[in-house]
């Protein structure tokens, strides 16, 4: 799997670093930052769920 | 006499309005028990055909995925602002010129990009989940004081106005960087009532203490960014306004909600770690937001086979949206074990609430104290049991007085 994430889309409100704090944090002004781009297989439920979650569609998930 | 000349009027032939308009979706609503109308016109369709107060025609959206799907779409404006139970466009008129100005500029819910999210971003990075973290411990102290300041009224009390609305307004100033010499003129003008115009007064008095003064706070971030003058009191005057009101009312109804579900409360109690996850089914329950701002259609817009024509108007309504059954198994069971992510108490998309994790924090904190230190608390009466008056031409639900009693140590 592989994680990339569209910065200038994101709206900042957090809900992958709630989903998956082990994979996503967010910088100094509150955009996103992806902390591990290619998840191992017990991150890869927890990714799925950020992409969904994201309000921003700012993150993309190449099985 | 033959039934083909009854006087009972044929009322599949009588002619109905097709529209639905605010007052009759949402009368009799209250927070843990929305109206039958809005169960009943989630069951009829997605959206409703709706009308608002100035008889301009839209949509409610009362379906989740359709209100999801319309809050990440770009092709709605926030403009003009049109409000369902009041007059539309306007601003206030009891404000001065360079308040109106500021409003023009900075007002977050009215505007569109590129300005929205370039005001946006000069605030996010107090609010996101590792900001949050950083609060954790002036949080837990404002409410821990208050938690002393509660027993000490002693029992009765009205929780909401000695637990819940001082809370919020501390933390928002803590937040915000309002010095603490201006806390309570803070909670009297905005928890209070004032007018607009001492609002916005407010805020440049502040602005003024805080110019040669800067700390680690919004305030700062604004005063030291690159944003007009206009803009950042236009900013400033969303933030002061924004959110206070609504942690105030989520505390007051988690208490609410945790008092008349014993069972959940119990469960809560028995692992606390429980609750950070349970915060999620708090606002997906008690959720405050009737209907968000409403959207208007760029453009024709066809979603999930629902065409919503260019210069129409959509509210999608998070009450309704948060109890579909079609998103949410059961959704009038309150059950602090389910997966509530994906609620739109918070809104989405764009706009999405800036304060949502600082909110959370607030809430979690609140309503685990009440379970930990007042095992004994229960309810005389919540206000918010009847429909109260809507907090503005918004339909979202008040918090209200709640009258909780408990066994002194
Ligand atoms: C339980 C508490 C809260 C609730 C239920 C809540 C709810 C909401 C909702 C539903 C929206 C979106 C409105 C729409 O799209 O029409 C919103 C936006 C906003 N909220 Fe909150 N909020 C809360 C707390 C806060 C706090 C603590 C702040 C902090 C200052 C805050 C600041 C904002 C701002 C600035 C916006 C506008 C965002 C934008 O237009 O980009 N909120 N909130
Ligand atoms: S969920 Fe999306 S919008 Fe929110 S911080 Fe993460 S990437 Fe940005």
């Amino acid at each position: 799997m592989q994680i990339t994430v569209n910065t200038p889309a994101c709206v900042g409100a957090g809900q992958c670093v709630m989903a998956a704090g082990e994979l996503f944090d967010q910088d100094d002004d509150g955009i996103v930052m992806l902390l591990e781009d290619s998840p191992d297989a017990a991150q890869q439920a927890g990714a799925r769920r950020a992409a969904s979650l994201c309000p921003a569609r700012a993150i993309k998930i190449a099985e | 006499m033959t039934g083909s000349h009854s006087i009972v009027p044929d009322t599949d032939a009588a002619p109905k309005c097709p529209f639905h308009s605010p007052e009759s979706v949402f009368e009799g609503s209250t927070p843990l028990v929305p109206s039958e109308a809005l169960g009943a016109l989630r069951d009829e369709a997605a959206a409703v055909p709706f009308l608002y107060s100035d008889a301009h025609q839209g949509w409610l959206v009362t379906r989740h995925s359709l209100g999801r799907a319309v809050l990440e779409d770009p092709r709605f404006s926030m403009y003009p602002r049109r409000m369902p139970l009041g007059p539309s466009g306007g601003h206030p008129l009891d404000i001065d010129d360079r308040a109106i100005h500021s409003v023009h500029d900075a007002d977050l819910l009215s505007l569109d990009e590129p300005q929205h999210g370039k005001l946006r971003r000069t605030v996010l990075g107090r609010f996101s989940v590792r900001a949050v973290r950083g609060y954790q411990e002036a949080v837990q102290e404002i409410v821990r004081s208050q938690l002393v300041h509660l027993l000490e009224v002693g029992s009765p009390a009205d929780l909401a106005a000695e637990f819940a609305q001082p809370i919020s307004a501390r933390t928002h100033c803590f937040v915000l960087g309002v010095p603490d010499d201006q806390v309570q003129k803070f909670i009297s003008l905005f928890v209070d009532k004032s007018t607009s115009q001492q609002k916005w007064d407010f805020v440049r008095e502040v602005i003024e203490l805080r110019r040669d003064n800067l700390g680690d706070d919004v305030i700062s971030d604004l005063l030291g960014s690159e944003l007009t003058p206009t803009e950042i009191e236009g900013v400033l005057f969303v933030l002061m306004v924004s959110g206070r009101d609504s942690v105030a009312y989520m505390i007051t109804t988690g208490t609410h909600i945790l008092l008349s579900h014993p069972d959940q409360a119990a469960l809560l109690r028995d692992d606390p770690a429980l609750i950070q996850a349970a915060i999620e089914e708090f606002m997906r329950y008690g959720t405050m937001f009737v209907t968000l701002f409403p959207r208007t259609a760029l453009e024709d817009v066809e979603l999930e086979n629902v065409l919503i024509r260019k210069g129409e108007t959509v509210s999608v309504s998070p009450v309704a949206a948060n109890r579909d059954e079609r998103r949410f198994e059961d959704p009038d069971v309150f059950d602090v074990t389910r997966d509530s992510f994906g609620h739109l108490a918070f809104g989405h998309g764009q706009h999405g609430c800036v304060g949502q994790q600082l909110a959370r924090l607030e809430i979690r904190t609140a309503l685990g104290a009440i379970l930990a230190e007042i095992p004994s608390l229960s309810l005389i009466e919540a206000e918010q049991s009847r429909p109260l008056p809507w907090a503005s031409d918004l339909p979202t639900y008040e918090a209200g007085s709640l009258v909780v009693e408990w066994n002194a140590a």
